[in-house]
């Protein structure tokens, strides 16, 4: 538990800058992959930031955002469960415990910033138009809106590591085994959610029997999946040539 | 144009965009979902990345003001592809404050004409092909590296910044220059049906890939034959590998897709049904 102080102040920082990353330049430091293991060397455990990292990218796998209705936040939950996980002594059950109501404090926190912090400097934004002031109009659409984040997020998530180490500690000595060990067979099976969301994003009955080659592909031919993608580009390809190209041919 | 300040050829060529402000308007529309918000969407971000475009092109502060305006209103589409019609919109306000020819209220029009379609295409392909197999192909690398090794993350950051960038990058400098006429190749022919059928065809592939690698469930049932023990999974796992993740995959997608429940009650519900499978020993 040394040093938790600036570790705290470090996981801090990093949630800020991904944040600021998320809404302007997307290199998609936010994603549970990335962000796992980078949370993890900042709390000394790279094992368990990618235990972490990829057990939350397989349970929000196929969050795609449709419209305006916003997902579980993926990105505070995978700092704070990382975080916890490794104050608790590298145990992943945390995470697996964590990540789901964190996600959802996470969506109630970007629903506060969406619904009415970003409404407000949008208003302002509008007034500084009017008057023409570009120094006001950058304040409002860029500068403030990540004010807000560190507010929003940065701050808790230092409050989190800080103050919830010590209660996460005496939490888990209290926990049965058995809930430990259920979270962990819990942990593996939550990546089916994932999945499915995605294939129902992009379902077709035609589409099924792709599944079944990729499943076989996988299961009984011990292909990984650089070799299962390889495979998926090349029925692209044997569609298009057969298909699509020829039809259009045909049409021409 | 009719009393003596009338503009010269060289004023009105002095205010056209060059390359340098294209990379300007593409540098201020990184912040295209800074201020993201449920009034205006990404509205903000969208007359920010006007700025370079508007200062330069109009002369007074009234043009200016109008101009803005008409950007400060809902703009919602895919954060990458949202780069066309801001290299469209640039190449229409240049034209409507240098040549005057069409109407303004067009731009607004062509850009929300453009929302829905690249929406579509965008969070399909990014979001629903493009990132998933990356990150599934990220996984297998640290599952396989038994945790050890950050390549797998490192590959998905930099494909997916670069390709990110590189996307951004060529809508506003092709949305700038080929305007109009990239709407209507998007919009005429069957690209976009025929894409989002190819990228689906890619995504349920490496899906079933992923059924099979990144959801586990095991039991530990077993029963005795004669004097031999015999276990239920290892039945199971020579008939079909991974039967079980199989079978519980396609459980939870038709819970999802047929019965609409939440998937956050699902993930609660795994949980729950972790702990109790562990307490009566049908699940390890």
């Amino acid at each position: 538990m040394d040093n938790l102080l600036l570790k705290a102040i470090l996981v801090a920082l990093v949630t800020w800058i991904v944040f600021a990353d998320k809404y302007l330049t997307q290199f998609f430091t936010y994603r549970p992959i990335v962000l796992g293991p980078i949370i993890g060397l900042v709390m000394g455990n790279l094992r368990v930031g990618l235990e972490v990292g990829v057990m939350i990218e397989l349970m929000f796998l196929g969050q795609v955002f449709v419209g305006t209705a916003l997902p579980p936040e993926e990105t505070f939950s995978t700092i704070i469960a990382t975080g916890l996980a490794v104050v608790a002594g590298g145990s992943t059950e945390v995470a697996v415990a964590t990540a789901l109501p964190v996600a959802m404090l996470g969506l109630f926190a970007m629903q506060l910033r969406n619904m009415v912090l970003c409404v407000w400097t949008q208003r302002r934004l509008e007034a500084a138009v009017e008057k023409h002031n570009l120094a006001s109009m950058k304040w409002n659409a860029l500068v403030m809106p990540n004010v807000f984040n560190l507010f929003l997020f940065a701050i808790p998530a230092f409050l989190a590591i800080y103050f919830g180490a010590g209660a996460v500690q005496s939490i888990i000595d209290k926990i049965p085994p058995v809930i430990m060990q259920g979270l962990n067979v819990g942990g593996k099976m939550i990546g089916a959610v994932g999945l499915a969301l995605l294939l129902k994003s992009i379902s077709s009955k035609a589409l099924w029997p792709f599944f079944f080659i990729g499943f076989v592909m996988a299961a009984y031919l011990k292909v990984n999946i650089i070799g299962i993608t390889i495979m998926a580009v090349v029925f692209v390809a044997l569609y298009y040539y057969l298909f699509v190209k020829k039809n259009a041919a045909e049409n021409a | 144009m009719e009393n003596n300040t009338t503009p010269t050829v060289q004023d009105v060529e002095s205010r056209r965009l060059t390359k340098q402000d294209l990379w300007k308007i593409y540098i201020n529309s990184q912040a295209l979902a800074c201020g993201f918000n449920y009034l205006k969407q990404e509205a903000p971000g969208f007359t920010m990345s006007m700025i370079p475009v508007i200062e330069k092109c109009y002369t007074t502060e009234e043009e200016k003001i109008e101009a803005y305006r008409r950007h400060t209103e809902l703009f919602l589409t895919e954060a990458r592809l949202s780069h066309i019609p801001i290299g469209i919109a640039a190449a229409m306000e240049e034209r409507y404050a240098l040549e005057g020819d069409i109407d303004p209220a067009s731009i607004n029009e062509v850009k929300t004409a453009l929302m829905g379609p690249l929406a579509a295409i965008g969070d399909s392909l990014y979001h629903g092909t493009w990132r998933p197999i990356l990150a599934g192909i990220a996984i297998s690398l640290v599952i396989a590296s038994n945790y050890t090794s950050i390549v797998g993350p490192l590959m998905f950051l930099i494909l997916m910044a670069v390709s990110g960038q590189l996307l951004r990058h060529w809508g506003v400098f092709s949305g700038y220059k080929n305007g109009a006429k990239l709407v209507a190749q998007l919009q005429g022919s069957d690209i976009m049906q025929n894409f989002s059928q190819l990228t689906a065809i890619a995504a349920f592939t490496v899906l079933g890939g992923f059924a099979s690698r990144f959801v586990s469930v095991n039991t530990p049932i077993s029963y005795k034959a004669g004097e031999t023990v015999v276990s239920l999974q290892s039945i199971l796992d020579g008939l079909v590998p991974g039967l079980l993740a199989l079978l519980f995959t396609g459980l939870v997608y038709w819970l999802i897709d047929k019965k609409k429940v939440s998937p956050n009650w699902l993930i609660l519900a795994i949980m729950l049904f972790g702990i109790v499978g562990v307490w009566l020993k049908f699940l390890s």
